[in-house]
């Protein structure tokens, strides 16, 4: 199994994603852990269909990806995984999604959240979450494009990149 | 009359129409949204909500103009897609807007959308292929 890059990103399958981190991890295959994506058939065929046809595209519920990633099914393929929310990551990582390293891209701010950076607004249940994996031994770093400087997610100090 | 939006990375969608109005003077009915990677999803999606509303208050439908298929942009205009309501066209450029503005009256949303994106196609052009031809 390689996996390349595991990051949380609201938006899932975007520009940042396609244009830029696909090719600076040289990724060939996405997979898309989000139950609500999973289980909505028009925005699966919109997001294969934006993806270029040499990248393989999974989309799955976080526990189907989790399974997917533990069978050695993709071991042939340089893995892209995304999560949506620090939720799903951590209920991915404890369904047996094996990674170790951790990326923070985008977690935009909303209700109760605190913005901590341009990107990156979290809540206490999100700093638990991200809390319980780092306990779980996964390093997780704050990197909202390649070209941005790559930091641990615990140096984050309000609003330092806006 | 059809409305419409253009909904980018950036400022690129106000400045498509600011370059439209240099060359065929005031544009009605059309609005920017500019998508900076700060913003939330929900937010985005109340701004184009709000601006489907402006635009398409007289009820002959709105095109949305997103500038990458796979981008936030397009991503969220396609939230919104209701055929013959909400068409949403990828690829933005220059000549499909000005096309846009420039097809008579009468016609269907989802034909002009398909008018509009056939002449984005033709606008297309790599010049050193016409030596060869």
């Amino acid at each position: 199994m390689s996996i390349v890059l595991v990051r949380i990103d609201n938006r899932l399958i975007h520009g940042q994603v396609l244009e830029a981190w696909v090719p600076a991890v040289k990724a060939n295959c996405i997979v898309v852990a989000n139950d609500q994506a999973a289980a909505a058939p028009f925005q699966r065929l919109l997001m294969e269909a934006a993806v270029p046809k040499r990248i393989k595209v999974v989309v799955g519920s976080v526990a189907e990806s989790s399974a997917i990633l533990s069978t050695g099914e993709l071991d042939a393929y340089r893995v892209l995984l995304l999560y949506a929310t620090s939720e799903d990551a951590l209920s991915g990582f404890r369904s047996g999604a094996p990674f170790h390293h951790l990326n923070l891209g985008n977690m935009h701010a909303g209700e109760g959240k605190q913005k901590l950076s341009c990107t990156i607004a979290l809540d206490p249940e999100d700093i638990g979450n991200l809390q319980q994996l780092e306990a779980g031994g996964v390093r997780i770093v704050t990197q909202c494009i390649p070209s941005d400087r790559e930091r641990p997610w615990k140096n984050l100090l309000p609003l330092s990149e806006c | 009359m059809t409305g419409l939006i253009i909904a980018t990375h950036g400022n690129l969608a106000e400045e498509f129409l600011q370059a439209c109005s240099t060359i065929i003077g005031p544009l009605a009915m059309a609005r920017s949204i500019a998508i900076r990677r700060e913003d939330a999803v929900e937010e985005i999606r109340g701004r184009l909500a709000a601006a489907i509303e402006e635009v398409g208050g007289d009820g002959d439908g709105v095109l949305i103009m997103t500038d990458m298929f796979g981008g936030t942009p397009a991503n969220l205009s396609l939230t919104f897609l209701d055929p013959g309501k909400v068409e949403v066209l990828t690829g933005v450029n220059l000549p499909m807007i000005l096309k846009f503005f420039n097809t008579q009256e009468g016609l269907s949303l989802v034909e002009r959308a398909s008018l509009v994106k056939a002449y984005g196609q033709q606008g297309i052009a790599l010049a050193s292929e016409f030596l060869s031809k």
